[in-house]
């Protein structure tokens, strides 16, 4: 069994269509093409072909051109340093977007504890509802001690420390991407501002080093020759 | 009209009378401009990097004590310390007839990113004592820290104790690992060298986790007090005062801050005797000046429980711990403490002039 040779001319002008979809979705990503799966011609194709055969060839996901760049090819080419950066970037962005919803939950369960506590308070003590300082007064105290208790959590640590890690961990990715920038406009790098940095310290510390006496002796000299200008 | 209806009638009014005090000071913060802070008289004697050393001008007879210097946290600005002239330590302490010396961190820049703790204990803090004594033509003196500043005085009073009169520590922490330490409970989770590996680590950021201790309150309360304040300048403007210190906050120099949260916080290495600085031990048994250790009992930022162990490991058989009822900054601030702090200092200072040292119990 042979497949015709019009499929392939479809597939190829299927496959032009899906590159200039890509080309508008890289150069402007407003157009909103993004969402929209990208249509895989010669993948269809053989679809089909291997149906025929019995086979089933249905792809389970809609390709994405970003799970193109983020998962399935290694960094090649000239921009491979941009595509590495580009790849950890995005997987920091998804953890990060994790951890903070759970941030998030957290949040929401001290104000429903601190509501809850509230509710308990303004039951035992009908005047609360009176008075809007006193109301927020105990709202504050209400939240402040939901907020402690959870905050004291082992788990709240983490999770806020791996909130910390990972935006530090985009802080160097950021940095890494500058340092590439820098280089091309021919501006300082900040990797080369510490190595001045570095230099400068080194010669500080050798400077100091041969310039000053030792403190005590100085101060003995200092004192012998205040007294001789005291007598 | 119903029980019901007569208290949503009150709620009401409450509502309408808070709004008109919230709008009377909000017009009077608009009005109030800048505020003045650090007032006090000083003179800058010595200066190295972005590390200045301030004498204060003298506003009494000399009490003939040694110099004190006063060596504040990097984290925050000194000037907390002489807010304004009727909430200002440093004045009382002048008033008392002591010469004070102050040691302002300044703002590290990335210059400063590669700048260790042993740089600015032996470095930066050592020459400033050497040039306070070579100054006064002494060999000792008195030593207050503060906060973070305290627990740098306990490392340099702990390698050069013979340069030590007295030492005051002030809600300084000693045990990073005590149960109530919020501040330490999150420290351990942060990886700080991924933190600090792209340059120094900002102010702002800091401020995120001071307010991240006590959200509630120091996010919102705070500010609907402030609504209270009916226009009162006064008030107000101490109240700006504290705003503007609150959001001061340096940036902090990448390596020093990675080894201050590694060796002290997550490593507890100062109570534990495991730090070295310049390859020398830091051992707290080596302070044996007499050592006065003045904690708040609801601070937040460095619980009893961090400052209170001190006494414990120093070498000193002259010790004195004080509670004081305040929180961190109301330390320095509060009504109760601003009676009872500087004076206690002082007499406690003169108590132990020209080496007549007599130990009081707590």
């Amino acid at each position: 069994m042979s497949v015709p040779a019009n499929l392939f001319l479809k597939a190829w002008a299927d496959h032009v269509t899906a590159c200039q979809s890509l080309f508008e979705h890289v150069i402007d990503k407003s157009s909103g093409k993004t969402a929209a799966p990208m249509p895989l011609p010669f993948v269809a194709l053989w679809a089909e072909y291997a149906g025929s055969l019995g086979m089933s060839g249905k792809t389970q996901e809609p390709f994405k051109p970003d799970s193109l760049f983020a998962n399935a090819l290694p960094a090649l080419g000239s921009s491979r340093e941009y595509q590495e950066i580009g790849r950890r970037v995005l997987d920091l962005s998804r953890r990060f977007q994790q951890r903070h919803a759970e941030f998030l939950e957290q949040g929401a369960r001290v104000a429903q504890n601190a509501m809850n506590a509230i509710q308990k308070r303004s039951d035992a003590d009908a005047t609360l509802l009176s008075s809007p300082v006193a109301l927020y007064g105990a709202w504050i105290d209400s939240a402040e001690q939901a907020y402690a208790q959870a905050a004291h959590d082992e788990g709240f640590a983490r999770l806020l420390g791996d909130l910390f890690n990972i935006l530090s961990s985009l802080k160097i990715e950021r940095g890494r991407l500058l340092e590439h920038v820098a280089r091309h406009l021919d501006l300082p790098s900040r990797g080369e501002v510490d190595s001045l940095h570095r230099q400068v310290r080194h010669l500080t510390s050798a400077l100091r080093q041969t310039a000053s006496p030792p403190a005590t002796a100085a101060r003995k000299k200092s004192r012998k020759s205040r007294r001789r200008i005291n007598r | 009209m119903t029980r019901a209806a007569e208290q949503f009638a009150g709620l009401l009014k409450d509502a309408a009378a808070l709004q008109e005090r919230g709008q009377a000071a909000l017009r009077a913060l608009h009005e109030i401009g800048d505020v003045q802070v650090g007032t006090s008289e000083k003179a800058r004697v010595c200066a190295e990097g972005k590390i200045q050393l301030y004498r204060y001008a003298p506003l009494a007879r000399s009490a003939k004590l040694p110099p004190l210097l006063i060596c504040y946290a990097m984290v925050n600005r000194p000037y907390i310390l002489d807010l304004q002239p009727n909430q200002s330590l440093i004045r009382e302490l002048l008033y008392a007839g002591i010469d004070v010396y102050l040691l302002d961190w300044g703002h590290p820049d990335g210059a400063d990113r590669f700048t260790g703790l042993e740089e600015y204990i032996l470095g930066y803090l050592g020459r400033c004592v050497e040039f306070i004594l070579e100054q006064n033509t002494v060999d000792e003196l008195n030593l207050l820290g503060v906060c973070q500043g305290g627990t740098i005085s306990l490392c340099y009073a702990a390698l050069e104790p013979r340069r030590i009169a007295n030492l005051i520590t002030m809600v300084s922490p000693v045990d990073f690992k005590t149960p109530e330490n919020l501040l330490s409970k999150w420290a351990q989770h942060i990886d700080v060298d991924l933190l600090t590996q792209s340059g120094n680590v900002s102010g702002e950021f800091l401020n995120l986790i001071y307010l991240s201790l006590m959200p509630f309150r120091l996010t919102q309360q705070k500010y609907v007090n402030l609504l209270q304040m009916q226009g009162n300048r006064a008030q107000l403007e101490d109240f700006m005062r504290m705003e503007k210190w609150i959001f001061d906050s340096p940036d902090q120099p990448a390596r020093a801050f990675r080894e201050f949260i590694q060796w002290f916080f997550q490593e507890n290495r100062l109570i534990r005797g495991e730090l070295t600085l310049d390859g020398k031990e830091v051992r707290l048994e080596n302070i044996t000046a007499p050592v006065l250790n003045i904690y708040a009992a609801k601070d937040h930022l460095v619980p009893p429980s961090a400052s209170i162990p001190l006494g414990a490991h120093i070498g000193s058989e002259d010790y004195q711990a004080m509670q004081i009822e305040a929180g961190h900054i109301g330390m320095f601030v509060s009504g109760r403490a601003r009676k009872v702090v500087p004076t206690a200092i002082a007499s406690w200072l003169l108590e132990r002039r020209s080496g007549k040292k007599s130990p009081s119990g707590p």
